[in-house]
């Protein structure tokens, strides 16, 4: 008997062992890549900040722009998030309140396993070709309920915001499909990666990734303990 | 069943195999983690009602989110919330692995009845698996609590009405369950290892980012 039981043991033990090691191979060598550019501690001290070059790229879409540049606000977020749907009015409350003092930027970073959500960066990214980037950003979290975390396609949902916007709608087809478009979503969850972003969405004040919940009351404090340096 | 009677007559002196001794134990133990995930998602499902705006403690980010996995209408399969199915189900499991351990013995149709149960905990378990990675694309980590004891339950139940001839088998077959019952933990730990790296596979990309 106890023979057999060890031979029931060393099997199992191999078993984990061998698909364990597999997995932290795989593991291992996929993060290699995007560990490199990850936020580092700064050399001057402080709070770990991570490179502004590729936290904000020249084309990065500002919501809001500061007379002196003083403090920037990097949000990533998937456009069918609830958490970020959640952090949307406190977020929009914040740009009210802060429109010239502080820079607002809003970065894609859609999560595969939301059916919808690089569809809606898409759209978003389309309507902004039109000027229509804030309202069809605005669009899709008011409507998130109606169409968020659902496994079918929305392609008629968005369209049909296209329409309610006023866009043209072959210029905003044309653009929507455009492999282009598709580049531009994904070059930013790219950046995002690269930065350590974990998940949806992620604040960046100044460089340095917000820790606390992104509730209005947080986020307000933080910008305010930037602005008062 | 004559196959069953002659089993469970043989006056055999050979001690009771590993699994079916650790059957009560892990009814009792692992019953009781099913109840009280079963339970805090109750509880945050009727916070939920209460306040659409209320966030769970699951909720932790878009992967790991109690909040999206149960407002999603596969959390309601029968048409009321699931996790009443684990109140009554894991209460029911936990009172017999407690009820064995205090000397209890039981009739054939009695382990039949915990067969036919934990079938159905296991199918319901694998769809709802399927739903969340596939289909919802979040992860809720008391629901994975269910699926993790759901998996031992299930498959020592089975060993035990299998070794005690509860469940009928072909004289031929005797030898492959006997296999079975001493391989236990190969089978349960290729089961977990299947259900791991389904997990692993569908949120690749956000596993490769946290680790």
């Amino acid at each position: 008997m106890a023979t057999k039981i060890t031979s029931n043991t060393k099997i199992t033990l191999i078993v984990l062992a061998v698909v364990t090691a597999v997995v932290a191979i795989l593991v291992l060598t996929n993060r290699a890549d995007t560990r490199s550019t990850a936020a580092s501690a700064d050399p001057g001290g402080g709070q770990p900040t991570v490179p502004s070059s590729v936290l904000v790229r020249p084309d990065s879409h500002r919501l809001s722009t500061a007379a002196d540049g003083k403090v920037t606000v990097v949000e990533f977020l998937d456009l069918e998030c609830e958490a970020c749907g959640a952090a949307f009015p406190g977020v929009e409350k914040l740009r009210a309140e802060y429109a010239d003092k502080v820079t607002f930027v809003m970065r894609y970073f859609p999560i595969p396993s939301h059916r919808n959500a690089e569809l809606a960066a898409r759209a978003v990214e389309a309507a902004g070709q039109q000027g229509q980037l804030e309202p069809m950003y605005r669009k899709m979290y008011e409507t998130q309920p109606q169409w968020g975390d659902q496994a079918v396609s929305h392609v008629d949902t968005f369209r049909g915001f296209a329409r309610d916007l006023g866009l043209d709608m072959a210029r905003f087809e044309a653009a929507w499909n455009d492999p282009a478009t598709t580049a531009r979503v994904v070059a930013d969850r790219t950046d995002g990666t690269a930065l350590g972003v974990r998940g949806t969405p992620t604040f960046f004040i100044n460089g340095a990734q917000f820790a606390g919940r992104p509730s209005y009351d947080g986020l307000k404090a933080a910008i305010d303990a930037e602005l008062a340096k | 069943m004559s196959a069953s009677a002659e089993a469970g007559a043989t006056p055999r002196a050979e001690p009771e195999p590993f699994p079916a001794r650790l059957l009560p134990w892990l009814l009792a133990g692992g019953g009781a983690i099913g109840l009280f995930a079963a339970l805090v998602l109750i509880i945050e499902k009727i916070a939920l009602l209460r306040d659409p705006g209320y966030v769970p403690s699951c909720s932790i980010n878009p992967v790991l989110s109690c909040g999206s996995v149960m407002s999603t209408p596969q959390a309601e399969a029968f048409g009321f919330p699931n996790p009443l199915w684990g109140i009554t189900g894991f209460a029911v499991v936990t009172t017999i692995g407690v009820a064995v351990l205090a000397g209890g013995h039981f009739a054939r149709w009695f382990w039949l009845g915990l067969q036919a149960g934990t079938l159905f905990g296991i199918v319901f378990v694998h769809w709802l698996i399927g739903q969340s990675l596939y289909e919802i694309g979040a992860l809720c980590p008391y629901c994975m609590a269910v699926w993790a004891v759901m998996i031992p339950i299930f498959w020592y139940t089975t060993l035990h009405n299998l070794h005690h001839g509860h469940l009928p088998v072909p004289a031929s077959w005797r030898p492959s369950v006997q296999l079975l019952v001493r391989y236990h933990t190969v089978v349960l730990i290729v089961w977990y290892l299947a259900v791991a790296l389904a997990v692993l596979q569908a949120f690749w990309t956000y596993w490769i980012t946290v680790l």
